[in-house]
């Protein structure tokens, strides 16, 4: 009896495998009529196309099969798009097995490693293309179009981000900086705090008078964060205080077009002797080098640290959010930016304007799509103003309200709903890697993003911030750290450097002066003797190579320098 | 005399053994207790305090937000299937190649180990097995799942081991009632092997179970082929993401975490397999059969 | 000398004759054994042909055929790499400790167990003890850094009991970082491995015990003479297996406990491989790597199982 029991389960399972085996076996793509149960509008066209992508990023949202606003988008504009992201499995193991196999899907996203699909002659090239696509064509200058090409000369991809269409409506600085928390502006009477001497006398005077929270938890005065990746928090900060914008590996000078190296020159010297300073009087964390990314996030959510270097992207989501759930906020423990040179006089470039290109990775389509135009249509119509709103905004009158002077508001409920995971995935679809516009929307009123409008960006703000902003007369972040842009047309020479691989000599080098950086970063801020230690960390180094390095790097400044030239003088023509 | 010698050491045998035993509980279980402890507080309430056995803010979010997903479905059905499937047609493999392996008088016996042995220490990596599965039709396939791992040399050697305590003269007698290898194994052997295989079939279920790595590799583009296990890793990838994003909406209200929602999907997949071991457990019956036909 | 009787082509041939013979008796044997060779073959022999990507700079689009053949060299890159010692060190010694607490824990621990008279006892501590199994290495990660955390309980036992004046910092100290990855695999593995030697345990024959009652011995001693020894085998082909994981050390573990300040010893091979292979797109390091790795193993595993034969052990082949 029991035994027949079994193997009737068995049986039954191998035919349910059998059948799902089967079903595999129809193709994916452009099946028509698949659209889930209960549609009945009539007015859905008869077909819409489905296309696949991959992104190696990790996802931001998965949304569900039928969601709603993915459905609205597919019926107004025919198609539709299965997002795939990266889980569990580097980038490069991912494209690997891609190339390897020649199964690709209609996009592709490569993240680092775009060049290796270009390689393997996985994508199509756009250039036939672009000029039947206005939105398409309309998302980069002719010049930024240009930065796009590879080896032979075409364009095979477009980064999907950061690119501003009209007024630029930046309020936070998103990128780097000093951070202080409000409550010791107030108590030190809003100070001009131009250097990091100041910087840290701040702390140490308000740590001085007071030591605890409101919850009299002592005070940790600096922390930095050197986990992984993330070491940048201690590692970059020198080319910042030496005005230089965020090249991400190394610094480019203005008159001799030359690149320097920031790890190297007495103002990284002068920043770490301070750090070690600092740590020797006990004001900076002792924890900091072995504490872990949520640790780190655990202890800014706790309010108990004065200031750090980071950038923001990297904290605040989180932080600001159970500063403001917690009701902490009350007591000033949000972060206001500074933007800090080594000497006063400096004219610093932690927030760089207009948007960065980065034309190392970005959207792509496969040479298995097998209807090229519709996947360049599908990019451009994700990118009309009708379709970007719903993408970013949502529906009207369910994800946000029109004011009677056209301006886009939330309510409390919306933002709510907005953040909610099962809210986004069943009802919001922002096809979060195409391309997409942050600034002034073709309305000429409204933000692209609703996080960049100016009403929900003034109503978010705790009042200790709006007081920061008050004393120091600015009306966002980004004002306070009156950077002057100054970046060249090479910037930012990391979208060059982050796509260094140890095949060449220059990114042999660049490994290992990182690995050199992990290793003796925190050794040089302990140290006791701080001097005997820096030199030994200059010696291990100068072992990596970094000239190598360098020497690649000035290769592709020079390359960029007369690719623009170049363009300028065909442009005159 | 003898007596009070033999009761004396066994006290103290009996005390420590309860005290190690309590002690063992209390060290085992504090994790499970703190992951449910977490999975059922507020998100941003466990980053700022440390949660130990009781939650301090109780919510249902960390689940609400681990079903968010459609996708939990097809996974479910996708992981009982194969869980079911693949651990009965690997047992099965698995004893018959064990068996095999057994027989003192098997031909290969050597070198036929000896094929299974390297196969536990080499492997040709991940796009030279892609290609081979890939032209097998096995890739976007389900039987992926079941196919490539239904043998394990480990498993193997585990039964193998086992059946070697099996005494040679069960066999022989049978040989000498007529009785062919199948018979042997099928009537004889496999009913005193019911220990090894209740474990090996708990070592199995539990891979599958937890299996999300084929699922990514071989079937990542088809929704409909995934497994529980890849759903809630991409979930928390996505909590982790969206942690640092923009789409992490400031001032949201919702107190999802990587932490707590990670928490709440531990749980959530530690219960049903948690239930298979005391189904199994009454395999373990000690001395079941070998001792009574011995003699 | 009888030997003078038979030729040798005699022996041979009477030879052939008992393999035919024997081969006759085994179809059962010889057929399923060819299916599973078969098998074998295809899912775990012909992705080895992958190795020859060591010798290549492997290129996914050109293929196996079409990459450019470069000989020993990315087993140089592997060698000159002076970070590969230090991994290599770190991942062997790492293996060795947790091979030995794993061994000892779950053995220890399936012999306690197998002394609890009280069936739901029993029952009720097995089933707990293999509970953190189920827990991902972040999950246990997180716990033992909240345990050994500056205001950890480990730390406030250590001031307000034993009188120590400030916390430890117990990952910034080199000397503590292979014990606590130690300490982590026992207390998440132990109950789970120990399962296999309670298996093993219900194969022992129960009239040994009923003689050892009969000669007045404790349990204690039952353990130790009759319990422990009946597992033998099983131990021997575990730890068989096991010799050749130990460059297998774990990866979560180290990747997330590990930081800068102890990276010396915390960097494991498979980071290494990770940093130095994949993620540069140089997937024929990452193979000459593992080639390196198998080598290791077999020999390892090669030296246990002569041992086992010297000593007249269970082999693994």
């Amino acid at each position: 009896m029991k035994k027949s029991k079994i193997a009737a389960v068995a049986l039954a399972s191998l035919m349910s495998v059998s059948a799902m085996a089967g079903c595999t076996k129809t193709p994916g793509a452009t099946t028509a009529g698949s659209t889930a149960p209960g549609e009945t509008s009539g007015a859905a066209p008869a077909q819409i196309k489905e296309f696949s992508a991959f992104f190696a990023v990790p996802a931001t949202t998965e949304i569900n099969k039928d969601n709603e606003i993915q459905k609205i988008i597919a019926d107004k504009i025919g198609a539709k798009c299965n997002e795939t992201w990266l889980a569990g499995q580097e980038a490069s193991e991912a494209v690997g097995v891609f190339i390897a196999s020649g199964e690709y899907p209609d996009f592709i996203n490569g993240g680092d490693a775009m060049k290796a699909l270009y390689e393997a002659g996985a994508l199509i090239a756009w250039d036939d293309y672009i000029d039947k696509y206005p939105n398409i064509k309309e998302f980069f200058s002719d010049y930024e179009w240009s930065q796009f090409r590879q080896s032979d000369g075409k364009i095979y991809w477009m980064n999907p981000f950061e690119n501003i269409y009209g007024e630029d409506k930046t309020t936070t600085q998103n990128g780097e900086a000093f951070w202080i928390q409000a409550r010791v502006l107030e108590w030190a009477k809003y100070p001009k705090i131009e250097t990091l001497d100041e910087y840290f006398k701040v702390l140490e005077d308000y740590n001085a008078a007071n030591p605890t929270t409101h919850d009299g938890k002592k005070n940790i005065p600096y922390t930095m964060l050197c986990d992984d990746w993330r070491y940048f928090c201690i590692e970059n900060a020198p080319q910042f205080l030496d005005g230089y914008p965020n090249d991400g590996s190394c610094m480019v000078n203005l008159e001799t077009k030359k690149i320097m190296d920031y790890n190297t020159t007495p103002t990284a010297k002068r920043y770490f002797k301070k750090l070690n300073e600092e740590y020797q009087k006990g004001i900076i964390d002792t924890g900091a080098f072995t504490m872990k990314y949520d640790d780190y996030i655990s202890k800014l959510s706790t309010g108990v640290v004065l200031g750090m270097c980071d950038q923001w992207w990297d904290f605040a989501y989180t932080v600001n959010d159970v500063f403001k759930t917690q009701d902490t906020e009350k007591y000033g423990y949000n972060y206001i930016p500074l933007g800090l040179t080594i000497d006063k006089g400096i004219e610093n470039q932690w927030y760089t304007s207009g948007g960065t290109l980065n034309v190392s990775s970005g959207i792509a389509i496969t040479k298995n799509c097998k209807d090229i135009d519709g996947a360049f249509k599908f990019i451009d119509d994700l990118l009309s103003q009708e379709i970007h709103d719903l993408r970013f905004w949502g529906v009207k009158d369910v994800d946000y309200k029109v004011d009677d002077n056209g301006l886009f508001y939330r309510t409390e409920e919306m933002r709510k709903n907005a953040a909610d995971p099962t809210y986004k995935t069943k009802h919001l679809c922002t096809y979060s890697y195409f391309p997409q516009w942050s600034g002034t929307s073709r309305d000429g009123k409204n933000a692209m993003m609703p996080t960049e409008q100016p009403s929900e960006f003034k109503d978010s703000l705790p009042e200790p911030v709006k007081k920061v902003f008050d004393a120091y007369k600015v009306n966002t972040y980004v004002e306070l750290l009156h950077s002057v842009n100054k970046a060249g047309v090479w910037f930012p020479m990391y979208s060059y450097s982050n796509n260094m691989k140890t095949d060449t000599a220059g990114g042999t080098a660049w490994t290992k002066m990182g690995e050199c950086k992990h290793q003796w970063l925190p050794k040089v801020v302990m140290a006791k003797d701080f001097e005997k230690t820096w030199d030994e960390y200059m010696k291990a180094y100068a072992a990596c190579k970094p000239e190598d390095f360098i020497a690649e790097m000035q290769q592709e400044l020079d390359r960029r320098i007369k690719a623009y030239d170049d363009f300028v003088a065909s442009q005159k023509k | 005399m003898k007596m009070k010698r033999y009761h004396a050491g066994d006290i103290i045998f009996e005390v420590f053994l309860v005290l190690f035993l309590v002690i063992f509980v209390v060290v085992t279980l504090y994790p499970i207790i703190n992951t449910l402890a977490i999975s059922f507080n507020d998100g941003f309430d466990t980053i700022v305090r440390r949660i130990h056995f009781i939650p301090h803010q109780w919510t249902l979010d960390n689940y609400k937000a681990v079903f968010a997903k459609e996708g939990y479905r097809m996974g479910a059905v996708n992981t009982v299937v194969r869980t079911v499937a693949g651990t009965l047609i690997s047992l099965i493999v698995n004893a018959v190649l064990a068996y095999v392996i057994s027989r003192k008088r098997f031909l290969f016996k050597k070198s036929f180990s000896l094929f299974w042995v390297i196969t536990m220490y080499v492997n040709g990596g991940l796009i030279p097995t892609y290609l081979v599965y890939q032209k097998l039709g096995l890739t976007n396939n389900f039987l992926v799942y079941i196919i490539p791992g239904a043998v394990s040399a480990f498993n193997m050697l585990v039964i193998r081991n086992y059946m070697n305590g099996i005494p040679d003269s069960l066999e022989e007698s049978a040989q000498i009632d007529g009785a062919g290898y199948f018979k042997i194994f099928y009537s004889i052997i496999s009913p005193l092997c019911k220990p090894v295989y209740a474990t090996i079939a708990l070592f199995v279920a539990v891979y599958h179970w937890n299996s999300w790595f084929d699922a990514m590799l071989y079937n990542k583009m088809h929704d409909e082929l995934t497994v529980l296990q890849y759903e809630l890793m991409k979930q928390l990838q996505t909590a982790m993401r969206s942690a640092g994003s923009v789409e992490g909406l400031k001032n949201s209200g919702t107190t999802i975490t990587p932490t707590s929602i990670r928490a709440a999907a531990t749980i959530c997949t530690m219960v049903p397999i948690l239930f298979i071991y005391p189904f199994l457990q009454r395999y373990f019956v000690t001395g079941l059969t070998i001792g009574g036909v011995k003699e | 000398m009888a030997s003078n009787t038979i030729r040798p082509e005699d022996l041979q041939a009477h030879k052939k004759v008992k393999v035919w013979a024997e081969a006759k008796r085994q179809p059962f044997l010889l057929i399923s054994s060819a299916l599973l060779l078969i098998y074998g073959i295809i899912f775990y022999y012909i992705p080895v042909f992958g190795w020859v990507t060591a010798f290549q700079d492997y290129k996914p689009a050109k293929g196996f055929f079409g990459s450019q053949w470069v000989g020993l060299a990315k087993f140089q890159k592997l060698f000159e790499n002076k970070t590969f010692f230090l991994a290599f060190r770190n991942t062997l010694c790492m293996g060795v400790i947790n091979l030995v607490f794993h061994f000892v824990t779950a053995i220890a621990f399936a012999l306690i167990l197998n002394e609890v008279r009280i069936v739901f006892a029993k029952k009720f501590v097995q089933t707990i003890s293999y509970m953190p199994h189920f827990l991902s290495w972040i999950i246990v990660t997180a716990i033992v850094r909240d345990i050994l955390a500056s205001d950890g309980i480990v730390n406030e036992f250590l001031m307000n009991v034993c009188g120590n004046e400030s916390p430890i910092d117990f990952f910034a100290i080199k000397g503590y970082f292979w014990w606590i990855v130690a300490f982590s695999n026992v207390w998440k593995e132990t109950g789970w491995n120990a399962i296999i030697y309670l298996a093993a345990i219900t194969a022992i024959d129960p009239s040994l015990y009923e003689a050892a009652d009969m000669d007045g011995a404790s349990r204690l001693q039952k353990v130790w003479y009759i319990t422990l020894p009946s597992l033998r085998p099983t131990i021997m082909i575990l730890l068989l297996i096991n010799i050749g994981n130990v460059l297998n050390a774990g990866f979560e573990l180290q990747y997330i406990l590990g930081n800068d300040v102890i990276s010396d010893v915390s960097k494991i091979l498979d980071v290494f491989i990770l940093d130095w292979g994949i993620s540069q797109f140089d997937f024929s390091f990452g193979t000459a790597a593992g080639i390196f790795k198998s080598l290791i193993a077999l020999i390892l595993v090669c030296l246990g199982n002569w041992t086992a034969k010297k000593t007249g052990d269970e082999r693994l082949f």
